[in-house]
């Protein structure tokens, strides 16, 4: 089965000349040299792909161009070069008809500044893209009351966003983006105005939902440790490259540059490694007195690991079935370095 | 929205097919803003219906309804003054797409003159004859602040005579102590009136007869009289053009093709000649009576019956 | 030392213009005044545009494109220009329009003959639809009102339609509503689609800029020949003249408004699958909202303001029965139909905000007749109302004063009117009188010499000097051709006429709009209050207060540039309270740590703060000012404005003389505009409003 997207050397430069300075630039683009063209370098050579219920969470310093690389994605901005199939179909060369139908159908978006109808009640933006695809008025209005419920906006239906705080904002647009249950849903920085008890909650049910939902999911945070608790691979940006694209525990454990490293290096890794990521293979001579799933945080488990100073057996939490063994002197070495 | 606008286009369409469809044109008479001139149009119009035509009376304005007939949004123009509106008749005349249908009997003198209590109280001893305001003592109480210590002359709007008036101060010798004001419309000369009133001061104006001044009496100055070619753009000299208003005509104007579109009635427009009398009874029923300019009509045509009847065989 | 000093020239504003003074009075006692001399007045080479711009009119009028046209008058083909053709069926169409609006309340058989024969209509006269009386009239008004937003609007609309009614103004006010009623949302239609357009085209945007300066600036007197001439006379050709003024703001408010959403917005309404006419009327639209409904208001005051103007063109209703009053003095009874313009447009600004404004409940359950309810209250009251007075028909002295009260039997309060304007004189004539004398005197005379004494080259270094200072040189020579092109016809003394009664004015206007918006707009009831003043005077026709103003002042400069500054002083005011509501209330707070005395705040907080929105306003005083005292012409003036209005006899050339010098008068405006503008934009930068 082909991945959901698939991006192939895909290019965003801002500023007038920009194809003409990217056709002679033969594909190895330098962010100074264009800045001083009068170009802005957005999204730099992307290549990736993104499996089917996976999701990617995606890094970087602010201006790295992750925002920029959702919006070609989502063709909100024409990529000015290489190739983006979603489902297999090249996004590019689709007209707007079936632009609408794609959105309406498959993706969702929820915009790093809220991005809400300023003229419309909560429970109308909710409602709104339902609307627009012309599902009735009083069904979508009950659709919408069920998200509303569900990001826990109970009672404000008919507030205004000016009447509503910044996270509450945030949560009628991740509400709108659920509405009309896509499959592709890009998140940027989703969480990022609201407060640390809520942020927990949200990515609790976050995480909830996707066990449910399965979704395809391309998901923007400055926060490494949402990242790590939600990502299934992580991709770090720095002025528009893709620096590394790996599960978590690489891009902890091995860096591959100087920038990735950086970002790495101040996460305590056992609050972010799963047991998955230093777990050895199989081993007989693992004890039964004790088994940790493999999705398990290290720190979460690490007391009960060290305790019992044995091999212990690992197990897929979903079948019970053993997939690997952990050593304690591994934990060691995750808790204390060397 | 969508909706609203298609069924926007969908009306305009039909009535742009409607209404080019429909042949018979109602007659379209000129309402100004004069009681007379109403009343009159009013007249016209039950008499026309009376014919047999559909009628409408259209809110129009003084100087620009020439140009309505000769372009034939009006039929008529039936209070046409000669001091005032000679002009733009003409004009549109030459121009084609109007015509002359005659003229009522009532004669109209257009000319400067004085409130009747000027003469009452002696601001201005000698007057009416014109050689009294020669008198440093009769100039000062016409002064104003802007006139700089001359007496003043309130004309009507400069369009309806251009020089005419202060061609015959210069004639007459009287421009070192006497100068012109253009007033900007009849509302502002009506006004002056009244104001010269309330203050009890002397005021020289542009006025006609007959008009609903007449009643609180108003007295015409008696100036040098008038032939063709005193004045200075008929030929005349600076000794001349010191010469008064003739006395005038009241025309009645039409389009051109009233008299192929509405035979009838433009038989009737021909033979309406009115006299100042009628014009006065008119205006009287509206300014004195209380009536509507409708009620007013009714009640002229039930009064004058014979007279009606006579312009329309 | 030298360079220092020319340092501090270039960066302080005020030394600049201290040099250009100074520059500016050296030519001005320099130059000698002479005839041949064209540093005191260039030559008037342009003496042949009006009839230039005559004939272009008149060709595209009656020659342009003829097509052959069947008369069955005079049974031949006769050669017509298309374009009036198609003005012709524009025409048709609006007066179809206004004729169903105004049919359906005021009854009458024009609509019904669209669909039957004529023969068939005259034997059958009984086929015509019945007038609504203003008892039902009234009754829907308050309904409506009150469904729009309870029972306080229902009772400005009620009692708003009772006082038409009883004061016996009910059927011109129809007649007036009726044109209203269409000619507003045609601006607003219009507004929309170019404002939409200019948005969309940055081309396109440029382009109008100066287009609406034009309209909006051109004095409407400059314009009715050609109306006439193309639209003929009659409600439509009133709705036309009102239509060129009133959707310029409507343009640019749309423009301002959808400029402001935020980008992401729009990507929202993208991503949530909208199609490009869903993302225009479900996103776009909506959320410039505010911006829009600003517009709208104003089309709503400009429509209503234009009412008298429209009835020289031959539009029935208030406007009409206004000029008919002031023709013979009848203040009280002019005053009452201006009061009428007034509550219509109270009543119309109120409603629309309102709808606008009303929220959808999704969940409430209604039966049908919860629902309906108040239609069919207004369904029931139209039956009973219209029984009670056809059976009350004639009852009275002949006159059924239930179905309408005619307006010489309505209740009447012009008595009391004309009352006030005899005390007002009789207390104030003599102390205004002399103050009047003094200000001719003293004041106004010696200001019109020294423009009249101003040689060409001084008018121009100043202009031209003030744009550059506040500008660049590109704005200089923008002011400075457009002055031009006046200074090269033979009208530029009456230019200068035209300048110095509007300078005075809108000084005086702008002084007053930004003290009393300042006095008043700092509390919100005070400020609501104003607004609502605001909304009376621009509203109500100043040709009203023309004739008391003559009676003081008499026809002097004083009366127009009174008339003038009444007017100019709405926009002053209103854009000052908007200035001072847009002031943070985290600065208020800040200035009130700090202990700033209330004057302190207004100089350094609120003054600083709403400069840019008092600019706007000083913008729009300009205009307002040209406005009226080209309307002064009414009264008596020696400028642009009484050569436009004798114009308006001229057949032979008047079109293309009224519209030069409404064009004069437009770059006049634009000039300051320009100037204004750059001006405001740069404190905008300094304050970093930007
Ligand atoms: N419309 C645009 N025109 C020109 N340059 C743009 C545009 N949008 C983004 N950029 C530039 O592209 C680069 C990447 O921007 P982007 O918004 O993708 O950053 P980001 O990684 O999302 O940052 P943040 O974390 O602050 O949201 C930035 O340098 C930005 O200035
Ligand atoms: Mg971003």
């Amino acid at each position: 089965m082909s991945p959901t997207i698939s991006c192939d050397s895909v290019y965003k430069i801002f500023g007038a000349n920009a194809n003409k300075l990217l056709a002679d630039s033969n594909g190895s683009v330098d962010a100074k040299q264009f800045q001083e063209a009068g170009c802005i370098v957005g999204v730099n050579n992307a290549s990736f792909d993104v499996e089917k219920g996976e999701m990617l969470v995606v890094m970087g310093l602010s201006g790295s161009g992750k925002s920029t690389l959702l919006r070609c994605i989502s063709r909100l901005t024409d990529a000015t070069a290489g190739k983006i199939l979603v489902d297999g179909e090249d996004i590019c060369l689709m007209n707007n008809k079936q632009l609408v139908e794609l959105r309406r159908e498959k993706m969702g978006m929820v915009f790093q500044n809220f991005a809400l109808l300023p003229h419309k009640t909560v429970i109308e933006n909710i409602a709104f893209p339902l609307q627009v695809k012309g599902v009735s008025t009083e069904n979508s209005m009950y659709k919408a009351l069920e998200m509303v419920e569900l990001v826990g906006l109970k009672g404000r239906e008919n507030y205004f966003p000016r009447e509503l705080s910044g996270g509450q904002q945030q949560r009628v647009g991740i509400a709108r983006s659920l509405a009309v249950e896509p499959d592709i849903w890009f998140l940027d920085e989703p969480f990022s105005a609201l407060d640390p008890l809520i942020r927990k909650e949200m990515q609790d049910e976050f995480l909830r939902l996707q066990g449910v939902l399965n979704k395809t999911i391309m998901f923007v945070t400055h926060d490494f440790d949402e990242a790590l608790r939600l990502a299934d691979r992580i991709a770090i940006m720095k002025d528009g490259i893709i620096e590394q694209l790996d599960t978590p525990g690489n891009i902890v454990l091995n860096p591959a540059t100087d920038y990735v490293k950086k970002f790495t290096e101040d996460v305590p890794r056992e609050k972010v490694l799963k047991i998955e990521s230093i777990m050895d293979p199989k081993d007989t001579n693992a004890s039964d007195n004790l088994k940790v799933s493999k999705d398990d945080i290290i720190e979460s488990v690490a007391e009960k690991i060290l305790n019992s100073k044995e091999i212990i057996k690992v197990i897929d939490p979903k079948d019970s079935s053993e997939v690997g063994s952990i050593n304690p002197s591994k934990v060691i070495k995750v808790l204390f370095g060397g | 929205m969508k909706k609203f606008i298609s069924l926007f286009y969908a009306l305009v369409l039909f009535a742009g097919f409607t209404t080019v469809a429909k042949a018979a044109d109602p007659i379209r008479i000129p309402v100004l803003n004069w009681s007379s001139q109403i009343v009159m149009a009013n007249v016209m119009a039950q008499a026309f219906e009376e014919l047999g035509y559909d009628v409408e009376l259209v809110p129009a304005e003084s100087a620009t309804r020439y140009e309505a007939v000769r372009v034939g949004e009006l039929h008529v123009a039936h209070e046409t003054w000669q001091s005032t509106m000679a002009k733009p008749f003409y004009e549109a005349m030459d121009k084609g797409g109007l015509i002359d249908a005659g003229s009522h009997l009532a004669p109209t003198l257009e000319d400067m003159g004085v409130p009747q209590w000027v003469i009452d109280e002696n601001l201005c001893p000698g007057l009416p004859n014109w050689e009294a305001l020669k008198s440093p003592e009769c100039q000062a109480n016409f002064a104003t602040p802007d006139s700089e210590g001359k007496g003043r002359w309130l004309e009507g709007p400069y369009e309806w005579h251009t020089d005419v008036m202060p061609n015959r101060l210069k004639g007459l010798g009287l421009d070192d102590q006497w100068m012109v004001k253009f007033a900007g419309s009849a509302d502002a000369l009506w006004a002056e009136l009244a104001a010269a009133k309330k203050e009890g001061r002397g005021t020289v104006i542009f006025n006609w007869t007959p008009n609903f001044t007449d009643a609180e009496g108003f007295v015409f100055i008696e100036f040098p009289p008038f032939y063709q070619g005193c004045r200075i753009e008929d030929g005349g000299s600076v000794e001349t053009t010191g010469c008064g208003s003739p006395i005038g005509w009241l025309k009645k104007a039409a389009h051109i093709k009233f008299p192929i579109t509405h035979t009838s009635a433009y038989k009737f427009y021909t033979k309406m000649e009115f006299t100042s009398g009628n014009i006065g009874e008119m205006a009287n029923y509206v300014d004195n009576g209380g009536m509507t300019h409708a009620e007013a009509a009714t009640a002229y045509i039930a009064n004058n019956r014979d007279q009606i009847d006579l312009f329309m065989k | 030392m030298d360079k220092n000093y020319l340092e501090t020239i270039r960066n302080s504003k005020p030394a600049q213009f201290g040099i250009l003074i100074f520059i500016f009075l050296i030519l001005y006692f320099l130059i000698p005044q002479s005839e041949n001399n064209y540093l005191w007045r260039l030559p008037s080479v342009l003496k042949g545009i009006p009839l230039a711009i005559n004939n272009v009119i008149f060709n595209a009028l009656y020659e342009w494109f003829p097509l052959k046209v069947w008369d069955p008058v005079f049974e031949m083909y006769e050669e017509k220009a298309a374009f009036r053709e198609f003005t012709k069926a524009v025409s048709q169409g609006l007066l179809f329009l206004i004729t169903v609006v105004r049919e359906l309340l005021l009854g009458g058989d024009k609509i019904i003959d669209v669909f039957v024969s004529d023969s068939w209509l005259k034997e059958n006269d009984w086929l015509s639809w019945p007038a609504l009386p203003w008892t039902a009239t009234t009754v829907g008004a308050f309904l409506l009102g009150y469904q729009l937003n309870g029972i306080r609007l229902g009772l400005l609309g009620g009692i708003g339609a009772l006082y038409i009614s009883v004061f016996g103004n009910y059927v011109p006010s129809i007649q007036t509503l009726s044109f209203v009623l269409i000619t507003t949302p045609i601006c607003f239609v219009l507004g929309l689609s170019f404002g939409i357009w200019g948005y969309l085209d940055k081309k396109v945007e440029t382009a109008l800029q100066p287009v609406l300066n034009v309209m909006q600036t051109m004095p409407q007197f400059a314009y009715l020949v050609p109306i006439i001439a193309l639209f003929g006379l009659g409600d439509h050709a009133g709705s036309i003249a009102t239509i060129i003024i009133a959707t310029p703001p409507m343009i640019r408010n749309t423009i301002l408004g959808l400029k402001r959403i935020s980008p992401e917005v729009v990507e929202a309404g993208l991503m949530s699958g909208c199609t490009k006419p869903q993302l225009l009327f479900k996103v776009l639209i909506p959320a410039a909202r505010r911006d829009i409904l600003n517009g709208v208001n104003t089309v709503i005051m400009q429509c209503l303001a234009m009412v008298v103007i429209a009835s020289f063109v031959g539009a029935k209703g208030l406007g009409l029965n206004l000029k008919i009053a002031l023709n013979s003095l009848k203040i009280g009874k002019a005053a009452e139909a201006g009061l009428c313009i007034v509550i219509i447009a109270v009543i119309l600004d109120r409603f629309t905000k309102a709808w606008a404004d009303k929220q959808k409940d999704y969940f409430e359950n209604l039966t049908f007749f919860q629902r309906y309810k108040l239609l069919i209250i207004f369904a029931i009251s139209v039956v009973i109302f219209s029984i009670i007075a056809f059976i009350s028909g004639g009852y009275f002295d002949k006159i059924n004063y239930l179905y309408v009260i005619p307006i010489e039997k309505g209740l009447t309060i012009a008595h009391y009117i004309d009352g006030a304007v005899d005390w007002v004189w009789e207390t104030f004539f003599y102390s205004l009188n002399s103050f009047n004398k003094f200000l001719l005197t003293q004041v106004l005379g010696p200001m019109k010499h020294a423009y009249l004494g101003m040689p060409v080259i001084a008018t121009f270094t100043l202009a031209m000097g003030a744009a550059y200072i506040v500008g660049n040189a590109r704005t200089a020579l923008i002011v400075g051709g457009m002055l031009l092109f006046i200074a090269l016809s033979e009208y530029w003394d009456r230019a200068l006429i035209t300048m110095y009664m509007g300078s005075f004015a809108v000084i005086m206007a702008s002084l007053n709009g930004i003290i009393l918006g300042s006095i008043f707009g700092r509390t919100e009831r005070g400020g609501r209050i104003l607004l609502s003043f605001c909304d009376f005077f621009e509203t109500f026709p100043s040709f009203v207060y023309l004739i008391p103003v003559i009676f003081l002042f008499n026809i002097t400069d004083t009366s127009v540039l009174i008339a003038a500054i009444v007017y100019a002083t709405v926009p002053a005011t209103r854009y000052t309270v908007w200035g001072l509501k847009s002031v943070p209330l985290s600065l208020h707070e800040a200035g009130t740590m700090s202990g700033v005395s209330a004057f302190q705040r207004w100089t350094n907080i609120e003054i600083p703060i709403a400069f840019p929105t008092v600019m706007l306003g000083v913008n729009q005083t300009v205009v307002f000012s040209l406005q009226m005292v080209i309307l002064g012409a009414l009264i008596g003036t020696e400028d642009l404005g009484q050569i436009i209005f004798g114009a308006l006899s001229r057949t032979k050339d008047g079109a293309g003389v009224a519209l030069t010098l409404g064009i004069f008068v437009s770059l006049i405006a634009i000039c300051v505009d320009v100037i204004v503008r750059n001006w405001a934009e740069e404190r905008k930068k300094a304050l970093g409003l930007a």
